[in-house]
């Protein structure tokens, strides 16, 4: 099957209005379910199990689109292509000690994948391959066997920039000096930099703060990803996070990331305004956690997220842990449209203690 | 009680080279350490059912049940219950029944009891403990590190009834350490009686750790529960016997996040497969009604955790999940070829119709302990027990006491394991 998102390549990333975008995305986000019903049989049991069957779906707005839990990809195989015809396998793990998710990617799956992220990159970033700074160290990228989440993500990335610099030694600290000398080859231009939240925090800006010293970036953009808990339990806010980043590095802009490896095209980028912004490919839908609603904007919940991308496996509609809130539509000011949105974290963990805990270790 | 040492103590006990990597949780501030405490109680005894201990275990009834945290947790609130004089006289009463029953034997303490407490039912150590304390033994009482807020209001309890009760004080300890087989091994030196409260991997870690060549064990590896309902006559059921069925089986299903040996997983349907569909949607709206009219919250993070489960299964098997139940998630499979015993927990049940409650038989096995039941007779019931024999099934009982605490216990009458059995015969 041809990408659904093919259709929308040749427009601005943030080209359509809100009802515009859900108007295309429908038959889009229909057709991908009935795609993947046919072919990957997990899912279309799901359907049959939880959706009251395949054939008798009816799919009048977006959020009757059926979904999974994003950690489904952890526990099974969902395919809708042949072996043959996987060309890579991400995988992530949320967290250590977890099984990683598998997402099988063909060839039409992985091409519009990066057709899209170079879309909405370039939106924010431009056209220009800038020089780029990675906050971690090289050896996050080394090893393709073990490749983890942060070291997939630094590589989806890195590709925006030009003979990208790892900032970081093995041992977290700061290589200033070599960081210096990659600026001054540089030589005035505008700089990328990119880095894990809770790193671009510790040991970028705590690091320079700590010495007294600061970087001088003027026209810079740092994108960061990854979770807010570790910044929220050092009472760092977002804006307090932009400040000080501004301060010790002089970058323009400060934009956050927000995507997961098992929604490829689902990739949301901070607007002007400070909020995550979807994409003409990909939506957001706010649910209750406990009954599944839909909820209104503004009203707090779990995010679900859905993307016309995927053809190779079922990952158009996933139902994330994560939990968000509806912040715009069409938002004024800013040129794009469609949604934007907060991620407020991560749902609790179910602490459920086995019956076979008296000694057991808890990780 | 006496705790004069009758005889010295020969060489250095183990239990003194690792007290102090033991920490005391109840009684506080007592100043004689932990190693002291175990010289002193290996010859402490009191007398069974003695008045009182009696006394001190209803005044710790009152005091459960005047405590703010406990008096609004069921579960402890069951403990408190069961705590009070009325039932512990009915226990011993019971127990005089016995004891009349085999005139040439006398029942003395065993001892000391080292108690190993689960972490997934927080007031489990209380009743192993009381049993003791009320056979007469002295006792020590292992918790997990990871107590919750109901485990230390118990625990702050127990500690300021002990404050003013010597006896209580002098003859137990509630404690918490580490992984450290060496501690554990060193407390079962000073046992004479050890109980693992499971499940089989506490089991399979301890178990192995010597005992005294006279002292005996329990061990409570884990279990499996589930519940059995004849279709037709919940069909038939006025509403409110249903709302009564609702309610009772909230408290089997809801109680330590359905993660104790006797929380039910599975209910069997006696009946035709429409009508036992039927009957398990009717149920399934009744324990929603139940859910809404208790106000419960269930916790969110239960709720996203039985759901994935619950997609899981759907992925794997041709099963339906009924999601539109906010409070808890139904899995109704068609036949037995979906069952397993995989337990997920917070809320999560299957269904599955049965033609006669034999055919559960086929999935009974010696892990299985509770089976909790609707509709069905007492004599089919026994019939039922004799068949699955020594393959399983602990208790049988009505829906709504699966977690009520009992004695007997897994097939065992804890009261005799905290007992030696003197045979006295005259000339």
């Amino acid at each position: 099957m041809i990408s659904p998102a093919r259709a929308l390549l040749d427009l601005p990333p943030f080209g359509l209005s809100q009802a515009h975008k859900q108007s295309r995305l429908l038959p889009m986000l229909r057709a991908l379910t009935e795609h993947h019903a046919e072919r990957c049989s997990p899912y279309r049991n799901v359907l049959n199990g939880v959706f009251g069957g395949a054939h008798r779906l009816r799919v009048d707005r977006l959020e009757d689109v059926p979904f999974l839990p994003v950690t489904l990809f952890k526990t099974h195989v969902l395919s809708s292509v042949p072996e043959s015809e996987v060309l890579k396998v991400l995988t992530s793990s949320g967290t250590t000690g977890q099984q990683p998710s598998r997402v099988f990617l063909d060839a039409e799956t992985a091409s519009v994948q990066s057709a899209v992220l170079v879309k909405v990159a370039q939106h924010f970033l431009g056209k220009e391959r800038l020089p780029m700074v990675i906050l971690d160290h090289p050896g996050v990228v080394r090893d393709r066997g073990s490749r983890s989440a942060r070291g997939a993500g630094i590589l989806g990335m890195a590709q925006f920039g030009h003979r990208p610099f790892y900032a970081l030694r093995e041992d977290m600290s700061l290589d200033e000096e070599g960081l210096r000398a990659y600026l001054q080859q540089a030589d005035g231009r505008r700089v990328l930099l990119f880095g894990f939240t809770f790193m671009v925090w510790q040991y970028l800006v705590q690091s320079l703060e700590r010495a007294g010293r600061r970087l001088d970036l003027p026209g810079g953009v740092l994108v960061h990803s990854g979770g807010w808990k570790k910044l929220q339990e050092a009472a760092v806010d977002p804006r307090t996070f932009r400040e000080r980043v501004q301060a010790a590095t002089g970058v323009e802009r400060v934009i956050n990331f927000y995507g997961m490896v098992e929604q490829v095209g689902g990739v949301y980028f901070e607007n002007p305004i400070h909020h995550l912004h979807a994409p003409i490919y990909s939506e957001v839908i706010v649910r209750d956690p406990v009954t599944l609603e839909p909820l209104p904007d503004g009203a707090p919940g779990l995010l679900q997220v859905l993307s016309c991308l995927p053809t190779s496996y079922p990952g158009h509609s996933l139902l994330t842990e994560d939990l968000g809130v509806i912040r715009g539509v069409d938002p004024e000011g800013t040129g794009m449209g469609g949604r934007c949105f907060e991620v407020l974290g991560r749902v609790p963990k179910a602490e459920l203690r086995g019956c076979s805990d008296t000694f057991a270790a808890r990780a | 009680m006496t705790a004069e040492p009758r005889t010295p103590l020969s060489e250095t006990p183990p239990w003194h080279a690792v007290a102090d990597r033991v920490r005391i949780l109840a009684p506080a501030q007592d100043p004689v350490g932990l190693a002291a405490f175990l010289d002193a109680t290996r010859d402490a005894h009191a007398e069974p059912f003695a008045a009182a201990r009696m006394d001190t275990l209803a005044r710790l009834s009152a005091a459960l049940l005047a405590d703010p945290v406990l008096r609004r947790d069921p579960a402890s609130v069951s403990v408190a219950y069961w705590l009070r004089r009325a039932q512990l006289a009915r226990l011993a009463e019971e127990q005089a029944r016995r004891a009349a029953a085999e005139p040439d034997v006398l029942r003395v303490p065993v001892g000391r009891v080292l108690h190993l407490a689960p972490s997934n039912v927080d007031t489990l150590f209380v009743y192993s403990w009381a049993l003791a304390y009320l056979c007469g033994n002295a006792s020590v009482v292992r918790l997990s590190q990871e107590s919750g807020v109901v485990v230390e209001a118990l625990l702050r309890v127990i500690g300021s009834v002990a404050s003013e009760d010597s006896e209580l004080r002098t003859s137990n300890r509630f404690v918490t350490y580490g992984h450290d087989d060496a501690i554990t091994a060193a407390l079962s030196a000073w046992c004479a009686h050890r109980v693992i409260w499971g499940g089989d991997e506490a089991v399979a870690a301890i178990r192995p750790l010597p005992l005294p060549s006279h002292a005996s064990e329990r061990v409570f590896g884990s279990k499996y529960s589930f519940a059995v309902i004849d279709a037709a006559r919940y069909r038939a059921a006025p509403e409110d016997e249903r709302a009564r069925v609702a309610s009772g089986f909230f408290n089997d299903l809801f109680w330590f996040d359905q993660m104790a040996c006797s929380s039910p997983h599975v209910v069997f349907w006696i009946g035709a497969p429409e009508a036992a569909e039927s009957a398990a949607r009717d149920f399934e709206r009744a324990l929603q009604g139940e859910i809404g009219r208790r106000r419960f919250q269930p916790p969110v993070a239960s709720a996203v955790q039985r759901r994935t489960y619950a997609f899981g299964l759907a992925a794997s098997a041709d099963v339906r999940v009924v999601l539109e139940h906010p409070g808890f998630v139904g899995v109704h499979l068609r036949d037995r070829s979906a069952l397993d015993k995989d337990v997920c927990g917070g809320g999560l049940f299957r269904h599955l119709p049965i033609a006669r409650l034999s055919e559960v038989l086929a999935f009974v096995d010696e892990g299985d302990q509770t089976l909790t039941h609707w509709g069905l007779d007492r004599d089919a019931l026994r019939e039922f027990a004799a068949l699955a024999g020594a393959r399983g099934l602990d208790r049988l009982v009505p829906i709504g006491q699966a977690l009520a605490f009992d004695v007997v216990w897994d097939g065992f009458h804890l009261v005799d394991d905290m007992l030696r059995r003197v045979r006295v015969q005259g000339a």
